[in-house]
């Protein structure tokens, strides 16, 4: 024991015992993006050499526990300089409403608003709190957005020589004309991670938009308009649609995003839905992979699509940070167009900043033509309650393995819709 | 006649259990294996080739993951958390675990309860107070602070356990060490704990895996990347739109060489340790 004792004592102190020291000029980052590590180190040591400043990127992942690191943080007061808060908007506004975020507008006001005009305006919406917002937060913006993103439709090329198609598609019917051609030569028609709630959310919402219009959409989840309406049986109605032209890849309910995309990557399947997120996963499963972007095809001729889309990531500053200039003007310079480019370039993302576009690479900018017509829930006027999205997302999977029609579903959500209201008056 | 059809039946049985076992024992090598040769190969072909071996072996990603993937920082950082947490764990769980079981003193029952009732507490809920009164003690962000919340993390199960094996030892063994002039600190160190080997071999194996593959509290607490567990290393392979499979299987083979062999060296003691807890009380 008189032996062991000491050699304890000595890993003990070797593990280091004492705290380490801060460097007080550091810019301290915490950020969840694994892929971007290496491209924000560079960075990091670019704007070193030209300032002087030192910047530290510190990566946690995965994302889930980066959230938890955050909140463990703000209730210790030590978060860092810049951070990035995930999830819904409502969380953002909680640690605006708590004093953990500071308020940026005034910087992107400066100079007739330079900094502010050289960003997508929907990309720096997702930060923003407009007056009068429900969530109660002083107007401004309170984030600076990095990348944007959007989620589009793709298809594979080869598959489209082989099958003698010309064109993507443009309209719904042009795309089940398509689907028969493809299934004639043994090739699968559409993929996508299905079995995310989320993803179906996406793509039947774009519809429901394409459809009825966002007035009628809203008013649904306003609770004027139910669910048993015309227009939401023939939303759901397209799955049934596709279920029955055999457009959809089998198991597409129990898929997530990653399966979906390595069957795109490998040639599984001719289209996919999926976000822009995907030149990078793609590139890596699979580099000879010969894709472009396409709109989802219209089920109304007449009416634009719309699709989901905005910042990516963003970064916040920490309102109790020290040194808030030197913060200002490391972020200015990281959202700069070289910078941005940099970061497409390397990470395969959609920079956030507009004038970047011009060097970026050529799927990314089929992407980026369309950041004007994207939308997105949290950018939206009211939000329909998750149990209400949760059983209408599973009411279509139920519809594309046949154990339900669009009607029974329409009818099934509306009574929870109804129950959820009730419970939401009183 | 009788006999012999008695042998057959023996045989028959034996060649059943046997295949049985060879099944169960290939579901569990397997995973294993599938991570081995995965660990070879490139990102293309991880989805294309099928086969078990495969036809280019990339032995470069072990190479990679150790240098680029930091995980020869990360591990070194494991084996210094696991070492010290569980060689802690033992000192301070078999002290108390001996002075609960053969000890009088006040309140011993109310705090072997408090121990107990701790093991109640899921871990996640003790994370955001740990992290708070860590920084308020300065020790967040060091290998010490880490160290000691791994060390009260694993100490009411061992406590428990180890508890368990000191109420059956023989109280003539602890009169014959006083007679030969042991203290109470010498019968727990010459006579308790070379008793409680099979026991103090699995608190070693549960906390050795538990602290070994631990990653959350590690991220919550420490900030520095050359403080990280080998966990991380893992982690940021796992991107959130992307996976780079190769090099997170080679990763994981470097992280799960170390517990297949700590449990090799330790696995009668462990076998016996477990075959007795079952059979206490």
């Amino acid at each position: 024991m008189k032996r062991i004792l000491p050699v304890v004592l000595a890993v003990f102190l070797l593990a280091g015992c004492s705290p380490l020291i801060e460097q007080k000029d550091t810019i301290t980052i915490w950020h969840w993006m694994t892929d971007r590590q290496d491209a924000f180190t560079r960075l990091a040591q670019q704007y070193e050499q030209k300032t002087g400043v030192k910047v530290r990127f510190e990566l946690y992942a995965p994302s889930d526990i980066y959230s938890r690191k955050i909140v463990a943080a703000a209730q210790a007061r030590a978060l860092p300089d810049i951070f990035g808060i995930l999830g819904e908007k409502k969380r953002l506004a909680l640690f605006v409403e708590s004093g953990f975020v500071a308020d940026l507008t005034d910087e992107f006001e400066k100079n007739d608003a330079l900094w502010e005009k050289s960003f997508f305006e929907k990309a720096l919406n997702v930060n923003r709190f407009e007056p009068d917002n429900a969530y109660k937060v002083k107007p401004g913006i309170y984030g600076v957005p990095l990348d944007v993103t959007n989620i589009q439709m793709l298809y594979n090329e080869e598959l489209f020589v082989k099958a003698g198609i010309k064109e993507p598609p443009e309209t719904f019917d042009q795309f089940l004309e398509n689907i028969a051609v493809l299934n004639r030569l043994g090739i699968d028609g559409f993929v996508s991670g299905w079995g995310e709630n989320w993803m179906i959310d996406c793509f039947s919402s774009i519809y429901a938009l394409n459809i009825m219009g966002e007035e009628k959409v809203m008013a649904t989840y306003r609770g004027e308009v139910s669910y048993t309406d015309e227009d939401w049986i023939k939303v759901l109605s397209l799955f049934k649609t596709m279920r029955d032209h055999k457009a959809l890849v089998p198991g597409i309910v129990t898929k997530g995003n990653k399966y979906a995309e390595q069957d795109f990557a490998l040639g599984r399947a001719a289209f996919a839905f999926n976000g822009s997120w995907c030149v990078n996963v793609y590139d890596k499963m699979n580099p000879a992979l010969q894709y472009k972007v396409m709109l989802p095809p219209r089920v109304d001729p007449d009416v634009p699509m719309q699709i989901w889309g905005g910042a990516g990531s963003s970064f916040v500053v920490n309102q109790t940070a020290g040194n808030r200039q030197r913060i200002i003007d490391f972020l200015k310079w990281l959202t700069g167009k070289e910078q941005q480019v940099f970061l497409s370039q390397e990470t395969k993302n959609l920079p956030s900043n507009r004038e970047a576009l011009s060097e970026i690479p050529d799927v990314l900018l089929q992407f980026a033509k369309a950041m004007d017509i994207t939308t997105h829930p949290s950018l939206w006027p009211y939000n329909e309650s998750p149990l209400v999205t949760e059983a209408f997302c599973k009411g279509i999977q139920a519809i594309i393995i046949g154990e339900a029609t669009p009607e029974k579903v329409a009818t099934d959500v509306q009574r929870l819709k109804e129950r959820e209201m009730k419970r939401e008056r009183q | 006649m009788a006999v012999s059809n008695y042998k057959w039946i023996r045989v028959v049985q034996s060649v059943f259990s046997h295949v049985f076992l060879i099944f169960v024992a290939l579901t569990c090598l397997f995973p294993l294996l599938w991570m081995l040769r995965s660990s070879l190969m490139t990102n293309e072909t991880i989805f294309i080739d099928k086969a078990l071996i495969p036809q280019t072996l990339h032995f470069n990603n072990f190479y990679l993951a150790w240098t680029q993937g930091k995980f020869g920082v990360y591990f070194l950082n494991s084996i210094i958390y696991t070492a010290s947490a569980v060689f802690a764990i033992i000192v301070i769980a078999s002290l108390a675990a001996y002075a609960f079981s053969r000890l009088q003193f006040p309140g011993k029952n109310f705090f072997f309860y408090l121990f107990l009732a701790a093991m109640m507490i899921p871990l996640p809920g003790s994370f955001v107070p740990l992290v708070v009164l860590m920084n308020k003690l300065h020790l967040a962000n060091t290998r010490i602070g880490y160290i000691l919340c791994m060390i009260n993390v694993g100490l009411s199960l061992s406590i428990y356990i180890l508890k368990t094996f000191f109420d059956k030892m023989p109280s003539a063994l602890e009169d014959a060490a006083r007679i030969d002039g042991c203290s109470k600190l010498g019968i727990w160190f010459h006579v308790a704990l070379p008793l409680a080997r099979p026991a103090i071999a699995v608190v070693v194996i549960f906390n050795t895996l538990n602290i070994w593959n631990e990653y959350i509290l590690a991220t919550l607490l420490l900030n520095h990347e050359h403080l990280m567990p080998l966990q991380r290393g893992l982690m940021v392979y796992q991107g959130a739109y992307s996976v780079d499979y190769p090099m997170l299987m080679a990763g994981l083979s470097i992280t799960a060489a170390p517990v297949v062999l700590v449990y090799l060296f330790m696995q009668k003691h462990i076998i016996k340790g477990l075959s007795e807890g079952a059979t206490a009380g």
